[in-house]
């Protein structure tokens, strides 16, 4: 059993501004957490917090229901995996892994016991005599990842764990990843900026932005329901088309893009009913690359429009089409194969029944 | 023409080291295998100052008083400067003011701190003697007792110097990465292991150095003896270099000076080889 729960935490370095204002965020027992949000938002200061590497300015850290706030990192039961693995450079694998153990006093036995099971578990076993310098990045994650499990902590801190591996490396460890969650049951919060690692690996997402939580959900709700334009722009792949333009004042409902060029009929429409108290204001209009099509889909409210072809890219199972509009770019996901002449438009549907819309002041969802 | 260039650029410095270097070198060398007393012409006495050196007995009495010296100035220097570098490294008010304070007897002239010291160890009036009266303890005999006088430079020479080595640690320190100490902590290691485990096999190129600079150093221990104690008493504090300067320049023996000073010279490079190894040997 591990819960872990934060209760109103802020944090502010020495005499500076807060950089996590007010995060409240519960974290299951066994479940893998993934903190996500772009460089400098505050995700490695509050998985710190956490481990009682830094101090908490406000609020409360409970584990299993007993605020941990003061008690030092060792007390809290937690391991954590640096984001440059901090492995002792002049110990070999075996004794970076026996450290801690040893510290704590276990018999010699117990430990080459416990070190042996985590090296199998992770496949280094024939490396725990090398010292860190003549392993390959991959390898001393593993060690890095071995020294958390030996010590059979309740709760597993990731800070980045997979952004110093190379693009083919880091799939593969994404997906031992999810096996390791799976053999260790453990509670596992782990901090990335990248959103298809956080989509792939967690149970459950925690989006931050400049210290505020934005949305806490699993990775299939962020992506159907994001509570704001942010969310909508980080999560997915390409990133959800967004059009800047306003509502009609009066009349039936219509939306207008600034430069004029987008005009949809939202009137009988699925969302027309949540958009009335929007009219005559600036509001952004968001659809994914899925939902624009050559065929028309099978919804309620569709939108038609001919759109010039900017660009497009052949990814084998899907293509990629580019357009330009007033205000920016349309990105079309169409099938494999899509072949289109240059100079001629391409007719689009827009399922609207998936649009989204959010208020140009403040970004949340309508 | 243009393959002279590289030449002239370096003649200057060339012209240094001959003059300086070399031909001091050399010409020591040469002097090894003569008897000279700068005024009267050199006569060549082939190796007799060599045999000479082996059986002069105040010369190993220098030698060893040499070492005694080192045997407690070394390891002081180490344990010292490392103790005050880790508290310098701590966040501590004050911090500039005390890395100054450390280092300014460092800059201060030799003789200037020897004297101070003569005062601070003086029998009757020194402050160390005051501050043992006060406790209701026996004063010491710091530079009279020909057992203690070597200890008493050994802890001058450390105070004087220990500026420049806690700055070689506190660089030193600084290099460590902080990730280890922060795993070391998740782990929970007390200071003292953090110390032990990981400060200490991390610094160790500094205290390979700090042991190589303080043992040369040590070597040519001279200004502070000949200052407070004029080598004695009974010989007991008279060091290598100095009695090499004596020979040279109280006795004009300038052959048999020399000689000493290249046998030194190979001696400390031989201790120093030793050390090398040793710690080649840690890693
Ligand atoms: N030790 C520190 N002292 C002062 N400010 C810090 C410190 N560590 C991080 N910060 C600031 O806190 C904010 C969040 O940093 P961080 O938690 O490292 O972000 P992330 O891990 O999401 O990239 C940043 O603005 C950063 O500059
Ligand atoms: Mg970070």
């Amino acid at each position: 059993m591990a819960e872990v729960k934060l209760v109103h935490v802020a944090k502010a370095y020495e005499n500076g501004p807060r950089v996590i204002r007010d995060a409240t965020i519960t974290v299951q027992d066994r479940e893998f957490l993934v903190l996500v949000g772009p460089s400098g938002c505050g995700k490695s200061t509050l998985l710190r917090m956490i481990a009682g590497l830094e101090d908490i300015t406000d609020g409360d850290l409970l584990i299993d229901g007993k605020r941990m706030n003061d008690v030092p990192p060792k007390d809290r039961d937690i391991a954590m995996v640096f984001q440059n693995y901090a492995l002792y450079p002049h110990m070999t694998v075996y004794e970076n892994m026996a450290f801690g153990l040893k510290l704590a006093g276990l018999p010699k036995d117990d430990i080459r016991q416990r070190v042996s099971r985590a090296a199998h578990l992770l496949e280094i076993d024939a490396l725990l005599n090398r010292k860190p310098k003549d392993m390959s990045g991959g390898q001393r994650q593993r060690v890095a990842i071995g020294r958390a499990i030996v010590r059979n902590p309740k709760v597993f801190l990731f800070d980045e764990p997979l952004s110093n591996l190379d693009a083919k490396l880091r799939v593969q460890t994404r997906i031992e990843l999810q096996k390791l969650h799976r053999e260790l049951n453990a509670t596992i919060i782990y901090v990335t900026h990248d959103q298809v690692e956080a989509m792939t690996l967690g149970d459950r997402i925690v989006v931050l932005r400049d210290g505020d939580v934005v949305q806490q959900d699993t990775p299939i709700n962020l992506y159907n329901q994001p509570a704001t334009q942010f969310v909508a722009g980080f999560i997915g792949t390409p990133p959800m088309n967004f059009v800047p333009g306003r509502l009609s004042e009066t009349g039936p409902l219509h939306f207008t893009s600034k430069g004029g060029q987008v005009q949809i009929d939202l009137s009988n429409s699925q969302p027309e009913a949540r958009l009335q108290a929007h009219r005559g204001k600036p509001i952004t209009f968001g659809i994914r690359a899925e939902h624009l099509s050559e065929q028309p889909p099978a919804a309620r409210s569709v939108h038609e429009q001919a759109l010039a072809v900017e660009a497009v890219e052949n990814m084998g199972n899907e293509t990629l089409v580019y357009c330009p509009i007033d205000t920016g770019q349309l990105i079309a996901r169409l099938p494999a194969g899509y072949a289109t002449t240059f100079g001629q438009p391409i007719r689009l549907f827009w399922n609207l029944d998936k649009a989204h819309f959010f208020d140009a002041q403040t970004g949340q969802a309508i | 023409m243009k393959k002279q260039i590289p030449y002239w650029l370096v003649s200057p410095y060339l012209l240094y080291f001959a003059v300086f270097v070399a031909f001091p070198v050399a010409f020591s060398v040469v002097l090894t295998f003569h008897s000279w007393n700068i005024i009267s012409p050199m006569t060549f006495v082939g190796l007799d100052n060599y045999r000479r050196l082996f059986s002069d007995r105040l010369f190993w009495q220098a030698i060893y008083n040499t070492l005694r010296f080192l045997l407690v100035h070394i390891p002081l220097q180490i344990v010292v400067a490392l103790a005050l570098a880790e508290f310098l490294n701590q966040k501590i008010r004050g911090q500039a003011f005390f890395r100054g304070a450390f280092f300014l007897p460092v800059i201060v002239s030799g003789v200037v701190v020897t004297i101070l010291w003569q005062q601070l160890l003086g029998f009757n009036a020194g402050i160390l003697n005051r501050g043992l009266t006060a406790l209701s303890l026996p004063r010491v005999a710091w530079l009279e007792e020909p057992g203690i006088a070597m200890y008493a430079i050994a802890l001058m020479a450390t105070w004087k110097n220990v500026g420049l080595y806690v700055i070689l640690f506190l660089v030193g320190l600084q290099t460590v990465p902080v990730q280890y100490y922060e795993a070391a902590d998740m782990e929970g290691a007390t200071a003292w292991q953090k110390f032990r485990y990981i400060t200490l096999p991390m610094i160790n190129p500094t205290i390979f150095m700090v042991v190589v600079l303080s043992t040369i150093g040590g070597f040519s221990l001279f200004i502070e003896p000949y200052i407070m104690t004029e080598g004695g008493p009974l010989n007991s504090t008279l060091s290598a270099v100095m009695y090499i300067y004596k020979q040279a320049f109280q006795y004009y023996h300038m052959g048999y000076s020399a000689t000493l000073g290249f046998f030194f010279a190979l001696l400390i490079l031989g201790v120093v080889a030793i050390q090398k190894r040793y710690v080649e040997q840690e890693n």
